[in-house]
């Protein structure tokens, strides 16, 4: 299984990912233009808050939000293994906000869903990482990533 | 975030490009390619580098940073962002007028006429004072008195620069307030290039030339000098003179080609200007600071061309520079005789330098009063790596005449489109229709397709839309007139566009201004604008637009075809 690498010396917290995470896969119009405009606005699935260190979803092996999820709304992807919402289901409980340990999942009270990053699941390659200019961020096994085989 | 797949429409660009991968030579091209993906917030005007506290960010997504440390929000800085650009575009003039007063006043060259120009420097040190009170008799009243009520009228230097420029610095001053600030300083900038208009017309006279352009203009048979970028035509003459007498060629790129009795063909325009380094057939260079690219050097150090900057610290007399720059490119041509030549055949001719007063335009302000032409198209600019270079240019050109719209253009845009033919006289009926040929044969003598009006430091477009305003006895606002800047690049251009708007001449601009991320801005420079000066600063989003698209689009407002889809169509009084 491929996971998102974050690479704290290259991160200089330029927001980059944030930016063009909350455009492409956040936003209704994909436009960055057009994006920051948009209310509610759009809410990224990357975070770099306080220190340059980009943070977003694990899709921990043992993830608590699949845990605490009381309906089966977060579900494991079975042939790529990452988590994702099944946004129809969502009951907005935030139960899965209370125990992920990095606080990557965000409360969307405008759209009563929970809104954590899918690794992009359903495009190419992650946008964070596609865009990120010092390379900070990349797609890499995570059995390499274990073994620091990087 | 855009890839551009075909770089240049110009095919003797173009064959350098596989030559200097080959080489292992960077051009802009590949840099921009580096660059990519460009930062967002510095594109949506959304950054801030104006203290030591920052930079700063509004992040358009999170609560927690919507405003800098000062507390900018994202409408303060993106109206800043543009004001710094025209700061940066107005200086950019007001350094090309005071380099030509200070070559005129050394008494190194004797003008034509000493008395006008004697006036003209009196005009110049008038606005830098106080603004040039006198400068205003020439714009109509009801244009004056839209300035004044907006108070975007110049009133020198000290006064409108150094408080514009504070307004980047802090304090409470409104997005529109800002806004106004940037169109006093791009008049600033306006009233300057119209005044060093007058000082060159007094000091060499001005007369329509034809030139040759495209890189086919080089012969490699002698030594050869390029002056690269905008610097006093004062030295641009002294060169040419001390050139002329050792039958020396003297060429230009992005520099103004006429400069009566001297012609310095235009070799490329702005997006290709490394590549002339590359034929080998240019022995020096000669560059002053304004469009050219600091890769130049790099460039000119690979091929063994020697390379001279205008401006250093310790002043020189004109004279004597001048004689030891064509001694240096004639000591250079002999040392590369072993370089190889490649130079590309192709070369097309242009009549270049129109003014005003070479053209009947009482007879154009007929045809478009009248409506025996749609209206009067204003091409400007540079060329932009995120176009294909030229192609916005000549399909806009092309589209419009064939649609009976009178093309002008003026400076690098002119370069662009003498490239494809489009100034050559001879082809005139081959892009017009019948309805622009015609008005282009009775409106004057040997007009091509489209008009060049000189570079924009002679003001040339102003005194052309004051002159069609007076024949026409209507406000230019209600005359069918839109400007494009199809590829623009530097801050100049964004002062031109302002100062444009600020007349009543509606102005597209790709690629967009960053001021997208305030839709506030965004709105202010369509709306306000037009309630001020009955024309639009119109910034386009879509990044993908074709070049034929974007042509469409402008002709259905020409048309007068209705779009409800674009809600900043330029809806003049001139649509009704």
């Amino acid at each position: 299984m491929k996971v998102l690498m974050v690479d704290k010396e290259k991160c200089t917290g330029c927001h980059q990912c944030e930016l063009w995470c909350g455009t492409e896969i956040a936003s209704n119009s994909r436009e960055l233009a057009k994006a920051i405009n948009e209310e509610p606005h759009p809410v990224p699935r990357v975070y770099v808050e306080g220190k340059p260190f980009a943070l977003q979803c694990r899709h921990c092996e043992e993830a608590p939000c699949l845990d605490a999820c009381p309906n089966g709304t977060m579900r494991r992807d079975p042939e790529t293994g990452l988590v994702y919402v099944n946004e129809p289901t969502c009951i907005a409980c935030w139960m899965c906000v209370m125990v992920c340990p990095f606080g990557i999942i965000n409360p969307s009270s405008s759209m009563k869903v929970a809104i954590k990053c899918d690794r992009c699941r359903n495009m190419g390659y992650p946008i964070c990482a596609e865009v990120c200019p010092t390379g900070a961020l990349s797609l890499v096994e995570r059995k390499d990533y274990r073994q620091r085989k990087f | 975030m855009e890839f551009i797949q075909k770089k240049t429409a110009d095919n003797a660009a173009e064959q350098f490009l596989p030559k200097a991968a080959d080489k292992g030579i960077k051009l802009a091209w590949d840099r921009f390619e580096g660059q990519l993906p460009e930062c967002g917030f510095c594109e949506s005007g959304l950054s801030c580098r104006d203290c030591l506290q920052g930079p700063c960010i509004s992040h358009p997504f999170r609560d927690a940073n919507k405003m800098g440390v000062c507390g900018k929000d994202k409408d303060t800085l993106a109206v800043q962002t543009l004001l710094k650009l025209v700061l940066k575009g107005t200086m950019a003039s007001l350094d090309q007028v005071s380099d030509f007063v200070e070559g005129i006043t050394s008494g190194e060259m004797k003008p034509k006429n000493v008395a006008e120009a004697k006036k003209a420097i009196a005009s110049i040190e008038a606005l830098l004072a106080n603004g040039a009170p006198a400068l205003k008799k020439a714009f109509p009243k009801a244009l004056i008195a839209a300035w004044e009520e907006a108070g975007i009228c110049p009133q020198g230097v000290a006064k409108d620069l150094f408080k514009a420029s504070q307004k980047v610095e802090g304090g409470i001053a409104s997005a529109e307030e800002t806004l106004f600030w940037a169109f006093k300083a791009a008049l600033l900038g306006a009233f300057a290039q119209k005044l060093q208009g007058g000082l060159k017309k007094a000091a060499f006279g001005v007369a329509p030339a034809e030139v040759e352009v495209n890189m086919g203009v080089l012969n490699g048979k002698g030594a050869t000098i390029l002056l690269y970028g905008r610097f006093s035509p004062v030295l641009k003459a002294k060169i040419a003179a001390a050139a002329a007498k050792k039958k020396v060629t003297v060429a230009g790129v992005c520099t103004d080609p006429v400069l009566a009795p001297y012609t310095f063909a235009p070799v490329t325009s702005y997006g290709s200007q490394e590549l002339p380094l590359m034929t080998g057939a240019v022995d020096l260079i000669v560059t002053g600071d304004q469009f050219v690219n600091p890769s130049v050097a790099a460039i000119a150090a690979e091929y063994k061309v020697a390379v001279v900057a205008t401006e250093t610290l310790k002043g020189e007399k004109l004279d004597a520079f001048a004689k030891s720059i064509v001694d240096r490119a004639e000591e250079a041509f002999k040392f590369r005789r072993s370089v190889v030549r490649d130079i590309p055949e192709a070369k097309e001719t242009a009549l270049m330098g129109f003014s005003a007063a070479d053209l009947d335009v009482k007879k154009i302000a007929d045809a478009v009063t009248k409506g025996k032409i749609k209206g009067i198209a204003i091409l400007a600019g540079t060329n932009n790596v995120k176009f294909t270079q030229d192609l916005p240019f000549v399909t806009l050109a092309q589209e419009f005449l064939k649609d009976g719209i009178l093309c002008i253009s003026e400076g690098d845009a002119s370069v662009s489109l003498a490239k494809y033919g489009l100034l050559n006289p001879k082809q005139r009926e081959k892009h017009s229709n019948k309805a622009v040929a015609d008005l282009l044969k009775a409106a004057g003598k040997n007009l091509p397709a489209v008009i060049d009006l000189g570079y924009s430091e002679n003001g040339g477009v102003m005194e052309f839309l004051l002159a069609l305003e007076a024949a026409s006895k209507k406000a230019l606002r209600q005359l069918p007139i839109l400007a494009c800047f199809a590829e623009a690049n530097r801050s100049a251009e964004v002062a031109e566009a302002m100062t444009l708007v600020a007349m009543g001449v509606s102005t597209y601009f790709w690629p967009c201004l960053p001021v997208t991320g305030s839709p506030k801005t965004m709105e202010l420079l369509s709306k306000l604008c037009n309630e001020k000066f009955g024309a639009k600063l119109i910034v386009h989003t879509d990044k993908k637009m074709e070049p034929l698209a974007k042509a469409k689009m402008i002709l259905n407002v020409f048309n007068r075809v209705p779009d409800p889809s674009a809600t900043d169509h330029p809806w003049t009084d001139w649509k009704k």
